[in-house]
């Protein structure tokens, strides 16, 4: 059987084309190509070298409107059998190619054309053409090579017309030749056998039937003359004699050829018109042929003849009838022996099949095919086998979109078998060829890609034999494609050690494939887009407004209002700014992929790195090892080297050396179907569901070159942990590590506990203005911690001393640094244009800022202690107490006025230090200064000496008060006051505004106190603070100072009298002494004291006693006066031997009276008669008491107010010296 | 006898949506893929023959070395297709009939996304007890 047969084929003069000599492929294809352009000769364009050398006998020769058909069997052809049947099947002519600048030797060259043709007894018509001679060539040329034609060199388009040229002489003198056939032809001598007839037993009555088919078989013959010659008219008068004469002589056989061959004349004669009554004529004579031929059992014959009637009527329409022809030829072609001529038959269903449109039959048939192929187990076999099968798969959908549009390779074919597999290949790559890729065409093609659904079980056995076909013929990218799609789509339907053995394969074709091969077809892992990040905090890019100065607070809202709906509309206006992703040149940028690997085996990544759409962009490869059934999140990164726009499209892989692209676009489709329940399984399962749809990745603009500034804080890990009211100042280092200086920048704060930040050094990042790059500036941040986070605070309780918690990134105070490089488009663009800013940026450094439980105040208390007072020959000053003398001002302790004790009043702070490190505290007064008309407030450090407070313990800080100057409050305030408080309820109508004044003021006191005294503390080598304990002072101030600094209704003192003995200068000078020296608590000055101070044993010294009434009332009171010594024992109550102390004047029961605010002395004498320390003590009983004294009394008595009060004073000391 | 059945739903974009082989002739792999194959071939002619008649039962339709392919096809464009031996026209049809029954029930199953493939194993199941019933 051959190939591509056709009704028309009776009218094809076959013509062997053949390389000579030496014979690039790539030569041979040119040159072929310039022959085979001339397949169709027109008569008018050969009678220019026809001559008619006697009467032609091809009478009705169309010269206008005829032409002579070629058939060129590239590589020639074998000898066929039934060549006397049919003149077609018959080689006519030979053509050989010659290229020159290899066959250096002509002579040889044709030589072995001579020896070419012989084998081709049929061929009358020789030419060997010579292409590119050189100029010896040209003279070795001799007359005696007849057949030989030697082309000029000359470019291609000259050589093309030398070559019509000889293509028209060429037919000419094909056409003279089968004029002399014609002419020669008697039907006595000719013997037209077929390898149907019988030739072993002639017997006598055969030989007369031959002869008589003889004269059928010679018309027959000479009518396919015709029809080469091109006279479908002279060839129809013959076939119709050669019928007859068949018809009689029951030559079903050659009837049935002759039959063909009218239908072909008629055919030809009619080309242009094909008309209703053509189509049924012709398939009326056709059904005839059919029934001929199966009678004669030439099986080969019916079925070709079937063929060439399935592809005469090869319409849309009359689908139903081919398939039928073909179906039929399919059913009778059981029969055929030979493999090859079944090859043939399906390959023409198969074309036949996709001529129609019937895509799957062609498919169905191609598969066949290769199959066929398969069988014959050479590697040419397996070869065409793998061309085939790719072939099918577009109708199997085996092809993915993006490698359909690539168009199918093209293989090249080795020289010897160029022939046939070049034939076969040209057949089936007719369709493509006939249908030129247009867009249109692509468009419907993706639509039906989309709708059409899987039949997976077909593609697995295609893409399974086209792997097989393509290591059978040692072509490793389309196994490593057939594998890759295997693995891909089908990795659900294949068992897990199948799975293993198509890894294997895969790595093996690999390792034959160069390394870096690239392939349109991605194979494992699969990758999806993740996620897109935008630029972190750190890199954010900020639109600048033209004239702002604040520029990143953007468009401020116009209008009457605050809040307009419209503005912060948030919903779609807000998913939008999602989308937009901005990256910049020069500066790495990461996207997030998903990479999954679903399959049984380990994938081992050489390289995955991102593939872009559109412009520059440099990819950071990395290497992955995924294992089996596994997904993982992998961020891959870049740098954009120019400005616009891009998009990132996919992933380059490099597996095994081959490299793929894997596009996102394909993958969510797969999702979506497998969503839809149409695909089979979802790579991503593993990775946690499909519930989240990706996004299809944006458009990203890529803004050029811009500053970028990385904000840092020095030293420690980025978090700040600090004590309550700790003060610390932080460095934060600035360093431009863009290619662009920082011009502009200014620093803000946002987020919560923003008051723990105090200061930012605004001056000394202007002043490092512009930052080069490269340049690095560092800004000072003070830092003073305010309450602890509450946070941290329940953390540091449950788990106690242990600082496991982290506060969350929001509840830091941020540190927002807006900056811009310089907006050197100002310059070129024209003014009147709209000025398009170089963005600024932004970097936020969240300031992580743990603040944790210092010390804890647990209690505030002022306390009073009282020091007796050393009797002396003046009383106790108060006045020397006021702020101006310099002397109370060192001394700890001053002198109660009111009392006319010294009294010590002390502030006790109780701190409890929960921590797990030491603290040292000292205290401090903030001391106000004038300073230049400017009020600063300056910090004077107290000289007490630090208290030590260990981990887990407490500790009491004591603060004299009198360091704070405590004004003294005056006497006539305290009076009115105390009856105001004592008895509100009865005197609340007696408050007057002044009272209100004074509440006032002493509360202003309180709050100027409280705010003075500072507690600072030191933890370790460089945490310092000071205690937020004001709020505590002020209320424990509150609390007992009233009770304290109120003054006693009564006022005892002691002083000696001015009479005495003392010797006057000794006196003078201890005066002068117990000026300076007053109180002192060392131990020399006391001693010192004590000597001028003191009273001599046996001397009656007088001493005084003064009573004052505080009190706006005149008391009548009864006075005594008590002396006890060091043991406690009272002196006086004993007489005689045992009296230690002898007295004049009166002690006890001194009845006075005392006006308001008024003083009372009262004078006795005293005689010491053993030298040591005494104790004076006044004391008054009040009997008939007012409710003035009353509540004060309470404090020391009873609440019985019929009990006479009890006043005492403060105990006075007495040293007496010894005489000597 | 043996008799080959391939029997193959095909859903409306031309992807299988249930397949078995109800024959109980000796199951050989590469077999039931050609008869698969057959199915598929078979499915451009079942296009054209769907418009020129209003019957769902098209008979065979297409045959290929010795094996028939009857189509029936619904109102919904799936197609039920039956790769079998020469057998009696009236059981293919009434087995045709039945799976079409069934099929209905499977549609009617909310939780069904039409065009997806059937994974009940009682349709199966009930689609081999009619292929022994009728074959």
């Amino acid at each position: 059987m051959e190939p591509n047969v056709s009704i028309k084929s009776g009218c094809m003069i076959r013509v062997a084309v053949l390389p000579v000599g030496e014979m690039p492929a790539a030569h041979l294809r040119d040159y072929v190509a310039m022959v085979l352009q001339h397949s169709r000769i027109d008569l008018s364009s050969v009678s220019s070298f026809y001559t008619e050398h006697q009467k032609s006998p091809f009478t009705q020769q169309p010269w206008e409107k005829g032409s002579l058909r070629f058939k060129f069997m590239v590589g020639g052809a074998a000898r066929s059998p039934w060549e006397d049947f049919q003149a077609q099947r018959k080689v006519l002519g030979v053509i050989g190619l010659c290229h020159c600048p290899l066959s250096h030797d002509l002579g040889a060259a044709y030589d072995q054309f001579v020896a070419i043709c012989n084998a081709y007894p049929s061929a009358q018509t020789k030419r060997c053409f010579a292409f590119h001679p050189s100029d010896a060539q040209v003279e070795q040329d001799d007359k005696k090579r007849q057949h030989l034609v030697l082309f000029p060199p000359a470019d291609q388009q000259t050589l093309e017309f030398h070559m019509h040229t000889l293509m028209q002489d060429f037919a000419a003198s094909l056409l003279m030749q089968f004029e002399s056939w014609v002419l020669l032809a008697e039907p006595v001598g000719a013997t037209l056998t077929t390898p149907l007839d019988s030739q072993a037993t002639l017997n006598a009555e055969e030989v007369s039937k031959a002869k008589k088919r003889r004269l059928c078989r010679v018309q027959k013959t000479i009518g396919d003359y015709c029809l080469l010659a091109g006279s479908p008219v002279d060839a129809n008068a013959h076939y119709t004699t050669a019928i007859e004469l068949a018809r009689l002589t029951g030559d079903v056989f050659w009837q049935a050829g002759a039959i063909e061959g009218s239908i072909c004349a008629l055919v030809v004669d009619r080309t242009g018109q094909k008309d209703q009554a053509l189509e049924e004529e012709v398939k009326f004579q056709y059904f005839e042929v059919i029934q001929l031929y199966r009678r004669a059992t030439a099986l080969i014959f019916e079925l070709e003849a079937a063929l060439k009637l399935a592809r005469f009527l090869c319409r849309k329409e009359l689908a139903r009838e081919v398939s039928d022809l073909l179906t039929g030829a399919v059913e009778s072609s059981k029969n055929l022996t030979d493999a090859s001529d079944r090859l043939v038959l399906f390959v023409e269903v198969a074309r036949i099949f996709e001529a129609v449109g019937y895509q799957r039959k062609a498919a169905f048939f191609s598969r066949q095919v290769a199959q066929l192929y398969q069988q014959q187990g050479s590697r040419w076999a397996a070869m065409s086998s793998l061309q085939v099968l790719l072939m099918t798969a577009k109708s199997y959908h085996i092809q993915s979109r993006s490698s359909f549009l690539k168009g199918c390779c093209l293989v090249f074919l080795g020289n010897h078998t160029f022939c046939q597999v070049n034939d076969l290949y040209s057949l089936l790559k007719w369709k493509s060829s006939q249908q030129p890729l247009t867009d249109e065409n692509r468009q419907i093609f993706s639509i039906d890609v989309g709708c059409e659904g899987q039949w997976s079980t077909l593609q697995m056995d295609v893409l399974a034999d086209t792997l097989a076909a393509a290591v059978r013929a040692g072509d490793p990218l389309a196994a490593w494609k057939a594998a890759a799609q295997l693995l891909r789509r089908h990795y659900p339907l294949i068992t897990p050690s199948s799975q293993v053995s198509l890894a294997y394969a895969l790595s093996s074709v690999a390792a034959r494939l160069p390394t870096g091969s690239r392939c349109s077809e991605p194979a494992l892992p699969f990758i999806r887009l993740h996620l897109l990040p935008p630029l972190p905090l750190q890199m954010e890019v900020v639109k600048r407004t033209l004239g702002k100065k604040d520029w990143w607070a953007g468009p401020s809202s116009s209008g009457p209002f605050i809040y307009t709906p419209f503005t912060s509309k948030g919903g779609d206006s807000r998913d939008n700014e999602k989308v937009e992703v901005t990256w910049v040149v020069g500066e790495p940028v990461q996207v997030i992929v998903e990479v999954a690997n679903p399959c049984a085996f380990e994938i081992s990544v050489d390289s995955i790195s991102l593939s872009v759409d559109s412009g520059d962009f440099e990819a950071f490869p990395l290497s992955i090892v995924l294992p089996p059934n596994t997904a993982q999140v992998v961020s891959l990164s870049g740098v954009a080297l120019s400005a616009g726009s891009l998009v990132v499209r996919g992933c380059f892989v490099n597996l095994d050396g081959i490299v793929s692209e894997h596009l996102f676009e394909d993958i969510e489709e797969l999702i979506v179907d497998s969503m839809k329940g149409l695909s089979l399984g979802d790579p991503f399962r593993s990775a946690g569901g499909t519930k989240i749809r990706p996004s299809p990745c944006p458009e990203i603009v890529v803004m050029p070159p811009l500053p970028l500034l990385v904000a840092q804080v020095v030293g420690g890990e980025g978090a700040v942990v600090l004590y309550e009211g700790e003060i610390r100042e932080i460095q934060i280092s600035l360093s431009n590590a863009g290619v662009v200086p920082v011009v502009e920048a200014n620093v803000s704060l946002t987020g919560k506990q923003r008051e723990h930040v105090i200061s930012v050094g605004h001056n000394l990042l202007q002043a490092a203005l512009p930052l080069e790059p490269g340049a690095a500036v560092l800004i000072p941040v003070k830092l003073k911690a305010g309450p602890p986070n509450s946070e941290l605070e329940n953390g540091l309780r449950s788990v106690h001393g242990s600082r496991v918690k982290v506060p969350k990134e929001g509840n830091c105070p941020m540190l927002i640094i807006h900056y811009a490089g310089p907006s050197q488009q100002d310059r070129t663009v024209d003014r009147t244009e709209s000025v398009q800013l170089p963005p600024g940026r932004r970097v936020a450094l969240p300031l992580q800022l743990h603040v944790l439980r210092g010390l804890c105040l647990a209690q505030a208390r002022l306390l009073s202690m009282e020091v007796p007072a050393q009797i002396s020959r003046s009383l106790p000053d108060p006045n020397s107490c006021k702020p101006s003398s310099l002397e109370s001002a060192v001394s700890l302790v001053r002198m109660d006025p009111y009392r006319g004790s010294w009294s010590l009043r002390l502030l006790e702070l109780e701190l409890w230090n929960a921590t797990d490190v030491l603290f040292e505290i000292t205290v401090g007064i903030k001391e106000k200064k004038v300073n230049d008309g400017n009020e600063t407030e300056l910090e004077a450090e107290c000289l007490y000496p630090t208290t030590r407070i260990d981990r887990e313990y407490s500790a009491r800080v004591l603060i004299p008060l009198e360091k704070f100057k405590l004004p003294v409050l005056d006497k006539a305030l305290l009076g009115k006051t105390s009856p105001g408080r004592e008895s509100r309820n009865k005197l609340e109508e007696r408050i007057s505004s002044t009272e209100k004044q004074t509440k006032k003021d002493f509360n202003a006191i309180i709050e100027e106190l409280s705010s003075r005294i500072c507690v600072k503390w030191h933890s370790g080598r460089n945490s310092s603070g000071e205690l937020p304990i004001n709020d505590a002072i002020r209320e424990a101030l509150q609390a007992s100072a009233v009770d304290i600094l109120i003054p006693d209704p009564l006022t005892f003192g002691f002083r000696l009298a001015k009479l005495t003995s003392v010797h006057p200068a000794d006196y003078e000078d201890a005066c002068d002494h117990h000026v300076q020296v007053d109180g002192e608590n060392e131990p020399a000055t006391l001693k010192q004291t004590n000597m001028k101070n003191s009273v001599l044993a046996r001397e009656v010294t007088p001493i005084e006693m003064l009573v004052r009434n505080n009190t706006r009332e005149a008391v009548t009171m009864t006075l005594s006066v008590t002396c006890r010594d060091v043991t406690g024992a009272s002196c006086l109550g004993s007489v005689g031997e045992k009296a230690t102390v002898l007295w004049a004047g009166a002690l006890n029961g001194i009845d006075v009276e005392v006006s308001a605010n008024g003083e009372f002395v009262h004078t006795f004498a005293l005689c010491f008669l053993v030298p040591g320390e005494y104790t004076l003590l006044g004391a008054a009983i009040i009997h008939h008491a007012t409710e003035a004294l009353r509540p004060q009394a309470k404090i020391l008595q009873t609440d019985n107010s019929l009990e006479p009060l009890c006043f005492s004073g403060p105990p006075f000391g007495v040293h007496v010296a010894g005489t000597s | 006898m043996a008799n080959t059945a391939c029997f193959v739903i095909v859903g409306r974009n031309n992807s299988p949506i249930y397949e078995s082989e109800v024959g109980n002739a000796p199951k050989k792999d590469e077999a039931m893929h050609q008869h698969q194959f057959i199915l598929h071939a078979a499915l451009d002619i079942v296009e054209d023959l769907a418009w020129t008649t209003n019957t769902m039962y098209l008979k065979s339709v297409d045959r290929f070395n010795d094996l028939v392919v009857s189509v029936y096809i619904t109102a919904g464009r799936t197609r039920l297709m039956l790769l079998h031996d020469s057998r009696s026209d009236d059981g293919i049809k009434n087995f045709f009939q039945d799976v079409h029954e069934l099929y209905m029930k499977v549609l009617l199953n909310p939780l069904y996304v039409p065009g997806s493939r059937i994974t009940s194993p009682y349709f199966d199941t009930r689609v081999r007890a009619l292929a022994r019933k009728y074959f």
